[in-house]
């Protein structure tokens, strides 16, 4: 359900959800009654049945998404469906209405899969996580949407950045085969207090401790490896004045721990696993990755305390309450990291490069973001109607107002336009970080492997397991398990996992 | 069946104190060699339908592996889920700490909460005792997603009002859940603040069912207080508490929203309750076939335990009705 | 003198010891008439000036509506079956004692066993194949079954400790078994089915879980809302989360406030039917 924050989520008024409801049973109901029926609503009469030209003319139609409870991104995709509604009128002639589902990062899935697997067209389009891709696209919940881009050239469009593909619409990694579209791209920056850092002294103060410039501008960041930002973060760590150096992710909540530890290992030279192969062991539990670890780890020193507890939302309490002087977030949370109070006094950053053996700084990141999927058990109409709103979605006026309103197209188009930096603070930054960050597994198992690793990893982070490569070690096995169990991996575990325990 | 006896209690309730027995269907159901069928029925009926069907399903699932997002259909596997769920050291830890948390839950929540009912025992001049006992009740009924939010913020080293506290004692700021040697007992703590105030109602219940004579003869034969609380209190509350006991245990052995929204089972597995595994396996892996598995381990330890319990509870009461 | 000094002493104890329990329901409601910066304020802010803007946006929230009655029906609903048709059974198993009736008991009991994360995998699954998942009836008659081992065993109690006299009385006097179930033993065993009522109202006004899982946009509850409405702009609407909780809190509350007496009298499980 939206929520009442902003007035404009009135649109989808309380006689249209019932009436959605209404509907919804019926339909609910026609469908589970024959089962054997359902394969009616396959893919592939849907398609057959949509035109170029506008069969729905005249009607009628009520559309539900299911998007990310409370992000903004997602908001705004369905804050401006009204204006696909006038769109549509105009268009194609039809009457469409939205409604809105939601559900906390890490049960969205939960919701989404509980409702497929019923062969429910309840959500009719679904903001997913970009790694649940494989999870959905395997039992065949949603469309693959190549014949769709086949039939609309328009949906063909280039992205501003290689990884946009991969990571938001093809599975299995390495083939052609595309599921999603992207919702909304998103990168790691550093959210910096400008005014802290400019504040009278600290530029010499800082320079007489390390004998270099205090970083100012967004070029001096870009230019900053890890040691370099330590030092940094060391220096502006004041609990004496209530204020800490950093925040940053380390909680057991969803992907909260996994996501910049693996950012850390590949910026490092290192990898997770092997896509092609499935390989675990030997990748994922190398010195050189439980070394990102300890590297991760060793921030911890000029966070607040508890810091090992926090996930997006608690960082951008600590952020927005002045307790740290730098924080480690998403971008698209750039809305609400700077309210009002704060306007012009952050800077958005890119985090740190990793220095590697043969000397290049590197920065290789996990990347965030959301695409679009269809719900594969939509009626014809319905999945004609989420065609046309994915078409909308990326004309280019829409994709502008979309970033006007702080959210982040990914399409080259709208990335390269000469104001793209200014508009918002994290602009630059997210457009910068596009280019260096890629997605991790896109397996049916995801979740599983993400539930062990979080154990292992926060168990390191919070002291409760001592060596980092260990905690690597049996993350490999088990995960090695679930992938051979699955009929991914090639080789089973090892020996050595016998027995192993974290 | 079910539908039948509801409709003779529609008809029936149009009457007035029926003389006789009644015609038909009615009369039929009111035979004694009916009646008790017919009105257990409904409740059969619904134990069928919403706990048979489901639990059979539950083992019939259990022997086969089968992810719901693999787009497979069921593969029978035997005893594999089985074995692999038995032979995976993180189930027997997760087990351990379950039994740890139980233990320790139900044990301070009974201690604690019986000498709070003694001590409101015979509170009838407290003045404002209603408003008293209901701010006391209050924590039962908080909505556990709320409270695990909340205490997350009490409980924060930075914002929270607790840490506060300490922090004004000149004492260094604990990390309550994100530390992994306290979290346990910090989320242990929240299930004590949160069902304390049940023992102390099923206390109060069990005391009130000594009969005032005997406590007052007792008190002329001078006995002492140990003795009046061994013979009498505990001779005539005792199944009453003990009750309260196996429903609090049954009720800790399933804990999980309270736990899940403050740690989500972590830091590391500090917090992952059996429970708490068994909901990522199934809703967050959608692994149904062992997920299963691990269900039925679960039900039949439960059923195991209630079993003793009330088998001993029975077997004390006979006894001590016999002597 | 000193008698009443110990007195006074003795009640202040209970009400610090009351208000201890009580003292993070008050900080939640507190809170929800601060602003999200006075949540979060350090140190705590006791004294200020309330707000009243969260209530304003809550009720001003179609969604709350909707999900609150959804809360308030499938609770109401789910109980009231429950207790009528366990008194039905437990009235049987008290007075003629089937042979298996132990049996019968202990099984119902064990509905209450299972860890919610292990029920609800066979019931999704079976509504999934049923076409039950986010139906109304469904839902209600699932909390239902729920509610009711308890209920039977409440019950049970409290028709025990009613003479059968009185059905023998009935049955000289040609009174119907049903005239005799719901006009002679009802009226004596109140308090057994307004604990019940209340207890299984408690749990299912609370419960999150089946909810999530089993239901949908028809049937979510309030702490599915709350589960689902407390992140807001990647963070947690504290104002939000605050304010649904205390409105949330209150019928319950009420409820044991007005209903204490019985509440009491309830858990004896028929062991008591006076004042406790």
């Amino acid at each position: 359900m939206s929520k009442g924050t902003d007035p404009a989520t009135g649109v989808w008024t309380q006689s249209a959800v019932r009436e959605r409801n209404r509907v919804g049973r019926r339909r609910l109901i026609q469908g589970s009654a024959a089962l054997g029926a359902a394969a009616l609503a396959s893919p592939r009469y849907a398609f057959s049945q949509s035109e170029k030209k506008s069969p729905l003319a005249g009607k009628s139609i009520h559309m539900q998404i299911l998007g990310i409870a409370g992000w903004l991104p997602s908001k705004l995709g369905v804050d401006m469906s009204p204006e696909f509604a006038k769109y549509a009128k105009d268009m194609y002639g039809y009457d469409v209405s939205f409604s809105f589902a939601d559900a906390p990062f890490g049960t969205l899935f939960q919701k989404a899969a509980t409702s497929l697997a019923t062969r429910s067209q309840e959500y009719n389009i679904i903001i997913s996580d970009s790694q649940w891709l494989g999870a959905l696209a395997t039992p065949k919940w949603i469309f693959q949407v190549n014949p769709i881009i086949a039939k609309n050239p328009e949906l063909n469009i280039e992205w501003w950045s290689p990884s946009i593909r991969s990571s938001y619409q093809v599975f299995p990694d390495g083939t052609n085969k595309l599921w999603g579209f992207p919702q909304v791209g998103d990168v790691y920056g550093i959210f910096i207090r400008k005014d802290i850092l400019e504040g009278p002294g600290e530029a010499d103060a800082f320079k007489a401790k390390y004998g270099r410039a205090l970083p100012a501008t967004w070029e001096d960041f870009e230019a900053m490896d890890y040691e370099e930002w330590t030092d940094f973060i060391a220096f502006f760590n004041r609990p004496e004045k209530g204020y800490y150096g950093l925040a940053a992710q380390y909680s057991r909540e969803y992907d909260a721990a996994s996501c910049p530890t693996m950012s850390v290992m590949r910026s490092l030279g290192g990898d997770v696993w092997d896509p092609k192969t499935g390989q675990v062991q030997g990748i994922l539990d190398t010195p050189s990755n439980a070394h990102a670890m300890e590297l991760y780890k060793a921030w911890l020193k000029y966070q607040p305390p508890g810091a090992t507890n926090y996930f997006i939302a608690e960082v951008i309490d600590a952020f927005t309450q002045g307790k740290v002087f730098a924080a480690w977030q998403w971008v698209a949370t750039g809305a609400t990291m700077i309210p009002p109070n704060l306007k012009d006094k952050v800077l958005v950053v890119p985090p740190p490069s990793f220095k590697r053996a043969d000397g290049s700084r590197v920065r290789n990141y996990i990347i965030g973001g959301q695409p679009w999927v269809i719900n594969a058990f939509n009626d014809p109409e319905h999945f004609q109607v989420a065609v046309d709103f994915l078409k909308w979605w990326y004309l280019p006026e829409t994709s502008h107002e979309y970033l006007m309103r702080g959210g982040m197209p990914c399409d080259k188009a709208t990335c390269a336009r000469p104001d793209f930096d200014g508009i918002n603070p994290w602009n630059r930054t997210y457009k910068y970080m596009l280019l260096r960050s890629s997605d991790f597994w896109h397996d049916p198992k995801y979740s599983e492997m993400l539930s062990d690793q979080q154990d292992a990893f926060t168990g390191y982070y919070t002291g409760q397991i001592k060596d980092p490569l260990h905690a690597l070690q049996w993350t490999a096995c088990v995960q090695q398990k679930i992938l051979y169990d699955e009929g991914t991996a090639m080789k089973a575990p090892t020996g050595a996992c016998s027995g192993i325990r974290l | 069946m079910a539908g039948s006896a509801e409709a003779t209690a529609a008809t029936s309730s149009r009457r007035t104190l029926a003389r006789g027995p009644g015609r038909g269907l009615l009369a039929f159901l009111g035979r004694r060699e009916v009646l008790p069928t017919a009105l257990i029925a409904p409740v059969l009926i619904f134990f069928i339908i919403w706990n048979t069907i489901p639990t059979l399903w539950l083992l019939g699932l259990s022997f086969y592996r089968f992810s719901l997002t693999s787009g497979r259909p069921p593969i029978y596997s035997g005893f594999y889920n089985y074995t692999s769920i038995l032979n995976d050291t993180s189930t027997w830890f997760d087990l351990s700490r379950t039994f740890i948390f139980v233990v320790l839950a139900v044990g301070i929540e009974t201690v604690a909460g019986f000498f709070l009912g003694l001590l409101f025992w015979g509170s009838n001049r407290l003045p404002g005792r209603r408003v008293a006992l209901t701010l006391l009740f209050a924590p039962m009924v908080v909505t556990p997603v709320a409270a695990g939010t909340f205490w997350r913020l009490i409980y924060d080293p930075t914002f929270g009002v607790l840490n506060w506290f300490i922090r004004s004692l000149g004492l260094p700021a604990v990390r309550f859940l994100s530390d992994a040697s306290v979290a346990f007992g910090a989320v242990l703590a929240v299930d004590v603040w949160m069902w304390t105030p049940f023992m102390v109602l099923m206390t109060l219940a069990a005391l009130a069912s000594v009969p005032k004579a005997e406590l007052e003869a007792a008190e002329i034969d001078r006995l002492t207080w140990f003795q009046r609380f061994r013979l009498v209190i505990l001779y005539h509350g005792k199944f009453i508490l003990m009750l309260g006991i196996l429903l609090r245990t049954i009720d800790a052995f399933k804990t999980m929203d309270l736990i899940f929204d403050m740690t989500f089972g972590g830091p590391g597995t500090a917090t992952q309750l059996i429970a708490i595994s068994l909901f990522r396996s199934a809703f967050e892996s959608f692994n149904m076939g062992s997920s299963s598995a691990l269900a039925v381990v679960l039900l039949l330890i439960s059923i195991a335990f209630t079993a003793t319990f009330l088998y001993v509870l029975y077997l004390r009461e006979r006894r001590t009705s016999d002597a | 003198m000193s008698e009443r000094v110990r007195e006074a002493l003795y009640h202040a104890l209970l009400w610090l010891v009351a208000l201890v329990f009580f003292a993070p329901v008050f900080w939640i409601a507190l809170s929800s008439f601060k602003t999200a910066p006075q949540i979060l304020a350090v140190p705590p802010i006791l004294f200020f000036r309330p707000t009243f803007a969260n209530y304003a946006r809550l009720f001003a929230e179609p969604a709350f509506q909707h999900h609150f009655f959804d809360s308030v029906a499938l609770s109401v609903l789910a109980v009231l079956i429950a207790v009528a048709v366990s008194f039905l059974a437990a009235f049987a198993f008290s007075r003629f004692r089937p042979g298996a009736t132990n049996f019968l008991m202990f099984l119902l009991l064990s509905i209450r066993m299972l860890p919610g994360s292990a029920a609800i995998l066979p019931v999704y699954l079976m509504y999934v194949a049923f076409g039950w998942k986010d139906s109304f009836l469904g839902m209600t008659l699932f909390y239902a079954m729920f509610s009711i081992p308890f209920s039977v065993w409440i019950l049970k109690g409290f028709i025990d400790g009613v003479s059968p006299r009185f059905d023998e009385t009935g049955i000289v006097n040609g009174a119907s078994w049903f005239s005799i179930i719901t006009r002679l033993t009802l009226p004596q065993v109140f308090p057994g089915v307004v604990a019940a009522l209340i207890f299984n109202f408690i749990f299912v006004w609370n419960e999150f879980l089946f909810n999530y899982i089993i239901g949908g946009i028809n049937t979510s509850n309030i702490p599915v809302m709350l589960a689902t409405g407390l992140s807001n702009g990647g963070g947690i609407d504290w104002t939000f989360l605050s304010s649904l909780t205390t409105v949330y809190i209150l019928p319950p509350i009420l409820m044991v406030y007005c209903f204490q007496r019985y509440l009491l009298v309830g858990m004896t499980f028929g062991t008591v039917r006076g004042e406790v």
